[in-house]
């Protein structure tokens, strides 16, 4: 092996124990950072030596969930699979991702790479891993702070795209017109995936909607059905394209709650029943993407349906505590799409509920918040029972409430207090949502484990 | 009264929340007893200049601001230069604010014609200008109050836009990069028309630009006018905190 390769992947090692026995974190960004520094090509060199290759999974939304639910169909199938879990997903993630299954000697146990990747990093993360499949799941406005716009990311990874080889398997989101026109360019084999059952369309984009446009000749496009966003079944009038016709599509939809949905997958001629432990049609997305890249892979269909059903939540996008005898539910909001279908999801049923959202505004959390302009919170009208924001941007938070017409929220900036202050506005049995931003999830997420011993993250 | 607002290519350029200028000026006014009536103009369409008080024009994407400048090429530019002659109040936001000068010019030197209703050209840069921005209003303009005389809100571009003659700042930068990032002006303004890069959006948490605009475009048909004042307690709180942030941020 290359000296400076070892020193690298040996710093990295070094670097990691002692940040866990100094008890500041999980150690899944800064050894991968060192050992970058150390050995600039190490993603190529690691990634390379992975005997089944690599699936990388990018898009604004889903790619958390996208990607558990392939690892544990992988699981399922036995099949040995290093995954950058802990949502560490820049090249220093990926590369602390491939150290910590990479022995002294360079050698690595696993069989099959799967990353998740930031949206930004997704060139440079195809042209260093050369994967054998590609997912891209949507493209939302999200951090837009840090990325530029839409149409600029959605550019950059139509040339990335285009670079990879025929044997390559790219899946796409059939439902997100940006994504599914990116499949007319490619050498690679290209797999849709979309909705086609109709029962949860709905007539008009929401107001997050940000690819309303044919991307070849960019006038309006005309949606029979909107699934979210600007995901749905839609042509262009002008020039006649069409949204490309899946190969892997939910064929009956069953959302049971927050916490339980039925699906039928239909790939081709095969039918997938599948349950799963999670509700929202944006979850249905998931297990769709999920299911194309498994039988890319060609696995078994009884161990794709058992992957699917044996899925945990994953850490922050729903997440349980039970504390003071009062159930609360924290989702993870972290752009006007996501925020959108959480509420859906909620507030699905008619009794009114207790809301806590934290609203930070720090690196990782995006530091522009015109985004929460793009929600529709009107839609809370009538269904509030108690609601307190708070976080740094606490009060642009709730001056948004304000033009939505939902009155009576309570506002503090720190978040103990407002966990203090719902408690003392709930009752015991009572259900809470807690909506924080990214950091502030951190945040909250310390404070309740402090309330109920709940696990680490980085220790899933 | 009555205030008849123009969302001027509303479907196209609307980035970063900027919709909530529009939810903004239709809960002042309806607070008030002002009625509202808000019209999509867009692509194809031809603006009718005696009919609007108010015209916003919000940012949009690349591809969109092409599409969007061709058509104002089309008879528009000129409609919406009698509209405000006619005594309209146009209040455009980062992409618009670009397509309402005379010119966009990109990085590959390719000219985006604007409407050039005021009299300032934009220029690509390869810096984008993001960040938290706070701004003192200009003084010629009666938007301070005893509250506050800042504006302030989020920036994202990396156009650099320069003022021409007759064409005053809105304000002076105390955060943030502005127009240009180099001579500390943000925002112009020209007689009945403002531009700047402000998202946030701004109108909510700068109560008083909003109100200052909802009064001007009254003034078009109802000659002096008083607003009633709001409670606007969750306005301020907004605004000094984004304040106190953005000297943070600096």
């Amino acid at each position: 092996m290359d000296p400076l390769l070892f020193i690298a992947i040996f710093s990295a090692k070094f670097l990691k124990i002692v940040i866990k026995l100094s008890k500041r974190g999980g150690g899944t960004a800064a050894p991968g950072l060192l050992a970058l520094k150390i050995y600039p090509r190490l993603i190529e060199n690691l990634s390379l030596k992975l005997e089944d290759g690599s699936v990388v999974i990018s898009g604004t939304n889903g790619k958390t969930t996208t990607s558990r639910i392939i690892s544990s169909i992988l699981n399922e199938a036995k099949i040995a699979v290093i995954h950058n879990r802990s949502g560490s997903n820049l090249e220093r993630g990926i590369a602390s991702t491939l150290i910590d299954h990479t022995g002294l000697t360079g050698k690595i146990k696993s069989k099959i790479g799967l990353f998740e990747v930031d949206e930004a990093v997704l060139p440079s993360a195809i042209a260093k891993i050369k994967p054998k499949i590609v997912i891209l799941t949507n493209l939302f406005r999200d951090q837009l702070d840090r990325y530029g716009e839409v149409d600029k990311t959605r550019r950059l990874w139509k040339e990335a795209l285009e670079k990879l080889p025929p044997t390559t398997t790219v899946i796409l989101n059939t439902d997100d017109p940006g994504i599914a026109h990116l499949g007319h360019y490619l050498k690679t084999k290209v797999v849709y995936f979309g909705i086609e059952d109709e029962t949860f369309g709905q007539k008009e984009l929401f107001r997050s909607a940000d690819t309303k446009y044919c991307a070849t000749c960019s006038t309006p496009l005309t949606y029979e059905l909107v699934f979210a966003s600007h995901l749905g079944k839609y042509t262009c009038k002008t020039c006649q394209s069409e949204r490309p016709k899946p190969q892997v599509w939910a064929a009956k939809i069953k959302l049971l709650g927050i916490e339980k949905s039925e699906v039928i997958v239909r790939a081709q001629k095969e039918r997938f029943n599948l349950n799963f432990s999670a509700g929202g049609l944006y979850n249905i997305y998931n297990i769709l993407a999920a299911v194309a890249a498994a039988k890319a892979l060609e696995i078994d269909k009884r161990v794709i349906t058992g992957g699917v059903e044996k899925f945990k939540t994953v850490f922050g996008r729903i997440e349980k505590f039970q504390i003071q005898g009062r159930k609360i539910l924290m989702f993870l909001v972290k752009n006007p799409t996501g925020f959108n279908e959480v509420i859906r999801t909620i507030f699905e049923t008619t009794d009114k509920k207790n809301v806590l959202i934290s609203i930070n505004d720090l690196l990782a959390d995006g530091r522009d918040v015109s985004w929460l302009w793009d929600v529709d919170f009107e839609k809370l009208d009538g269904k509030v029972k108690n609601m307190v924001t708070c976080g740094i941007r606490a009060k642009d938070m709730s001056l948004r409430l304000k033009y939505a017409e939902i009155d009576g929220v309570t506002v503090t900036e720190k978040i103990k207090e407002a966990i203090e202050k719902i408690f003392d506005q709930t009752k015991k049995a009572e259900e809470i949502y807690f909506l924080p931003t990214y950091t502030a999830m951190l945040e909250t997420r310390k404070i309740l484990t402090k309330m109920s011993n709940a696990k680490r993250f980085w220790e899933d | 009264m009555k205030l008849n607002i123009c969302h001027l290519y509303g479907d196209r350029m609307s980035i970063y929340g900027d919709d909530g200028n529009i939810t903004t000026l239709i809960k002042r006014c309806q607070w008030r007893g002002i009625e509202t009536k808000v019209s999509l103009v867009s692509v194809g369409e031809r603006i009718d200049p005696k009919k609007f008080d108010f015209y916003f024009f919000g940012g949009g994407q690349d591809q969109q601001q092409v599409t969007v400048s061709n058509d104002l090429k089309n008879q528009n530019s000129k409609l919406l230069a009698a509209a405000v002659e006619n005594g309209a109040v146009i209040l455009a936001i980062c992409g618009g604010y670009q397509l309402i000068g005379h010119y966009y010019l990109s990085q590959e030197s390719k000219k985006l014609q604007g409407a050039g209703i005021l009299n300032v050209h934009t220029v690509a840069s390869k810096k984008r200008m993001i960040g938290n921005i706070l701004l003192q209003i200009n003084k010629q303009l009666v938007i301070s109050c005893h509250q506050s005389a800042k504006l302030v809100g989020f920036e994202n571009h990396s156009g650099q836009t320069f003022l021409g003659s007759g064409v005053q700042p809105l304000g002076k930068v105390e955060v943030g990069f502005g127009n240009n990032g180099e001579d500390k002006t943000e925002g112009a303004w020209q007689n009945n028309v403002f531009g700047c890069y402000l998202h946030g959006p701004v109108l909510p948490k700068n109560p008083h630009f909003a109100d200052f605009l909802i009064r001007k475009s009254l003034e078009k048909n109802y000659g002096k006018v008083e607003l009633k004042p709001l409670d606007d307690q969750i306005e301020w709180a907004a605004h000094f905190s984004s304040l106190s942030r953005a000297r943070q941020t600096k």
